[in-house]
């Protein structure tokens, strides 16, 4: 036991001491940490876009200018909510509030289910000064105060000496060198770069597509119709979307008013909505339904499963190339002459594990700094979740899977290791394991979405899949008789295999020249001795 | 003498139809410095590996230390294998001491010896260093300390010399003689004559996997008479009339410049009492004028040859 820890020690120390290590524990950190950061900044570092309205027609730039109007409020109204969320004051199990409050969650409940309505609702009702007014009680005391989001698209008049009369084809050919960035126009004094050109032709009206104009449309001569966008940069789509939905709207009423349709009856009507609620059977009335935590909870599995897949993929880097150093450098004679070939795998065994166990403890824990050096709206909510996480019995699953999980793949790889002599070879031979542990990974959603279906039951009794399926599986209630009757399975499994690996690496460990055929290996599990 | 170190009794190994090692049988005593010699190929390393309990004898018996199994006793054995090998990344005075750990010493004493020993044998500056930083000579002598760090009472070297420049071969074989002087018995294998000579007690020879000898030096040397050889232009033939010669042969010169002068090299192998005055004697009263008399014991390189030279040949031809 000692020489097995002394072993276990040095692998430890000298995996610890390499680069590659290193590069796996601060990697995912600093790359998450980069995703979380850019991602969050990058909603607001969207440069502001200028843009052109030309409308020949006289009739739907109004509606183009309330489109944009209407985005940038979608804008203001998106960061209220957050900040809404972030400064709340905690209600906690406190007794149903007050109308008000009533108020600010059917905002909050509005914006969540359909945004479109809540848009008009929250315009309606006055906008951000009424709601910032409306949620004052509610905020906590030391609250920041609410900065608006700056606009992003500013509307800019066209050159002096653009006939805006002009057909729709000249004005273009006269905008292109701007549009293209090639010049530049002035507003406020200052050059900026023209971002799309929005021409509203004086026929536009003619080009309106009915149920019964389909076959116009698809006799298109190839020139555009209805309004034209023109941008450099079509992969931003929020400009010409909110132009399409609100032009689109404005269509319809001018329709409905024609047929002679209420617009207000309409209107309701489309905001009318029965609510679904999710509910969870396995708790108690009341608590039944299903909140975001929960939900993610569901989910939750699915992240371990990665973090075991991740994990073993690093240590399986271990396993290799440290048997396969000591054995091309033949060291591992001088090591048989101080210790059992048993000692050794067992060292070694026990020492890459560890490595693979600090680095995801190493995640876990800059996790957690993350978290504490950088609170905001979003991490409050991984808090929330972190929560759940913990009190949830998914802990220890993930602790039992990983270890049996790592114990039945290491085993293999190291009988691998110790038959090869280079990198080179053991890639070869550990190309078919490599493609039984992304069966696990590519079926993982589909397991999640039916955790007790036939695929996971199945999947669950084959012992290579059964840490990731039942892992994958853990938060749906699996059927006793799983649970129990594939730990079994996957415990007598695990020991069979780190028992004929042991064999294995005994012979395989002094050979040289070439890896064996299967037929050899054969002869080796059955062979005691060497 | 003392009870032996170690006993190989009609040792046999065979891979498929190749024997390896066959029917060896070996008794070592304490304290002795022991040369396992024999061409490439001839089963050394096998031997040393079953000595070892690395690949087990397929039949026949070992006893190490008192013991069946080398891996009863293997804290009290120190081993340096054929092919040298160390982590590259580790320093050089942690990888001393992790393998002494390994036979069981404290890590503090461990350490202590590591650099002890570089200190001794002219390491101490690259103590700190990492084994890839080093060539392979530093390497190897790293090797060899490492597996000496423990003070084993049996320390079995499987060709301990090769890859060393002369001077590092001299330490080494200082080292050794250190060893054999505490005590300590030392197998080693090689093919180079020279450190069989001056290190070892006792020897075997072996080929093919089979022992052809097994004693001390003197008994080797015994084995190819004693032999003269002289350089002269003058017609030696009546030498071999004289008693106590055995055979004369001509040999091919040395270099060139002494055929173009006329003169030939002769050997001439005397018996094991004969008195080579006799012979110097001879030609003097014959008139024969002698520009070289040299006689020497046959080497052990010439026992080597005259051992295994042809088996050895007909081997690296197969």
């Amino acid at each position: 036991m000692r020489v097995t820890l002394l072993i276990a020690w040095r692998e430890f120390m000298e995996n610890v001491k390499t680069k590659g290590f290193w590069i796996g524990v601060l990697l995912v950190p600093i790359v998450f940490f980069l995703i979380f950061h850019i991602s969050s900044r990058l909603a607001t570092a969207t440069p502001t876009r200028y843009f052109m309205l030309i409308d020949q027609s006289g009739e739907y730039g109004g509606a183009v200018a309330t489109a944009i109007s209407r985005e940038h409020q979608r804008q203001v109204m998106q960061e209220f909510m957050r900040y809404l969320q972030a400064n709340r004051v905690d209600m906690g199990g406190a007794p149903p509030p007050q109308a008000p409050a009533n108020q600010l969650d059917q905002l909050l409940d509005d914006f969540g289910n359909d945004e479109v309505s809540a848009l008009d609702d929250w315009l309606s009702n006055g906008g951000l000064d009424m709601a910032l007014q409306m949620a004052r009680p509610y905020l906590r005391e030391d609250a920041p105060p609410f900065t608006p989001p700056r606009r992003q698209f500013i509307a800019i008049d066209p050159p002096a000496d653009l006939d805006t009369s002009a057909p729709p084809q000249t004005i273009v050919e006269y905008m292109r060198p701007y549009l293209n960035g090639e010049r530049r126009l002035q507003h406020d004094g200052t050059a900026v770069p023209l971002f799309a050109l929005i021409l509203v032709p004086a026929n536009v009206a003619g080009d309106v597509v009915r149920p019964d104009s389909l076959e116009r449309l698809m006799l298109s001569d190839g020139t555009p119709s209805g309004v034209q966008y023109w941008a450099a940069n079509l992969t931003d789509t929020r400009l010409p979307n909110a132009i399409q939905a609100s032009l689109n709207n404005t269509i319809r009423q001018q329709e409905f008013t024609a047929q002679g349709i209420d617009i207000q009856a309409v209107r309701d009507i489309q905001r009318t909505r029965l609510p679904l609620s999710r509910l969870d059977p396995g708790k108690q009335l009341g608590e039944a339904e299903v909140s975001m935590a929960d939900t993610f909870r569901q989910w939750a599995p699915m992240g371990f499963v990665y973090l075991i897949f991740i994990s073993l993929m690093q240590s399986v880097q271990y396993l290799l190339s440290n048997t396969i150093e000591e054995k091309s450098n033949r060291i591992i004679e001088v090591l048989l002459a101080s210790v059992t070939p048993g000692e050794l795998m067992m060292g070694k065994l026990l020492g890459i594990g560890a490595t693979g166990i600090t680095t995801i403890l190493a995640w876990i824990t800059s996790f957690f700094v993350f978290l504490q050096l950088y609170q905001t709206v979003e991490t409050a909510a991984i808090v929330q979740i972190l929560d759940v996480l913990l009190s949830s019995d998914l802990i220890p699953y993930f602790v039992f899977y990983y270890l049996c999980c790592y114990a039945l793949y290491a085993g293999i790889f190291l009988a691998i290791g110790s038959l090869c002599n280079t990198l080179k070879e053991a890639q070869s031979l550990i190309m078919p394991l490599i493609m039984i542990l992304i069966v696990p990974v590519l079926t993982m959603s589909f397991v999640a979405q039916d955790p007790n279906g036939t695929m996971a039951r199945v999947m669950s009794w084959i012992p290579l899949f059964t840490p990731f399926t039942m892992m994958n599986r853990a938060a749906a209630q699996p059927p006793m008789v799983d649970v129990v009757g594939t730990t079994i399975v996957l415990v007598l499994t695990t020991i069979a295999v780190l028992w004929l690996s042991g064999r294995i690496f005994r012979q395989g460990i002094l050979r040289t020249g070439q890896p064996p055929r299967i037929v050899e290996v054969w002869r080796m599990l059955r062979r005691r001795r060497v | 003498m003392s009870t032996p170190v170690l006993t190989l009794e009609n040792v046999t190994k065979r891979y498929g139809d190749f024997t390896a090692v066959d029917q060896i049988n070996l008794s070592i005593p304490q304290g002795s410095v022991y040369g396992f010699l024999g061409p490439n190929g001839a089963g050394k390393t096998t031997t040393i590996r079953m000595i070892l309990d690395i690949i087990r004898p397929d039949t026949g018996h070992i006893d190490v230390l008192g013991h069946r199994s080398a891996m009863d006793v293997r804290h009290r054995i120190g081993y340096l294998p054929e092919e040298k090998g160390l982590y590259k990344k580790m320093k050089v005075w942690a990888i001393i001491s992790y393998f002494a750990t390994l036979k069981g010493m404290s890590r503090s004493a461990a350490r202590h010896k590591a650099f002890e020993l570089l200190e001794r044998y002219g390491l101490k500056d690259f103590a700190e260093s990492s084994i890839e930083s080093l060539s392979k000579g530093m390497g190897q002598k790293v090797q060899v300390l490492a597996s000496i760090a423990h003070e084993p009472e049996l320390v079995i070297l499987d060709e301990p010399f090769s890859g060393l420049d002369p001077v590092n071969q001299e330490v080494l074989e200082q080292l050794i003689k250190d060893l054999s002087a505490n005590g300590q018995t030392v197998i080693f294998s090689t093919h180079i004559m020279q450190h069989a000579e001056r290190l070892c007690q006792r020897l075997l020879l072996i080929t093919q996997g089979r022992k052809v000898f097994d004693g001390t030096v003197s008994e080797a040397h015994a084995i190819i008479p004693r032999r003269v050889v002289l350089e002269t232009r003058g017609d030696i033939h009546s030498v071999r009339a004289l008693d106590g010669v055995l055979s004369v042969q001509e040999q091919p010169p040395e270099d060139g410049s002494a055929r173009a002068n006329g003169i030939r090299q002769w050997e001439l192998y005397v018996k094991e009492q004969a008195d080579p005055q006799q012979i110097l004697q001879h030609c003097f009263e014959n008139g024969v004028s002698l520009s070289r008399f040299d006689f020497t014991q046959a080497s052990l390189h010439d026992v080597f040859v005259h051992l295994v030279g042809k088996e050895a040949r007909e081997h690296n031809f197969r």
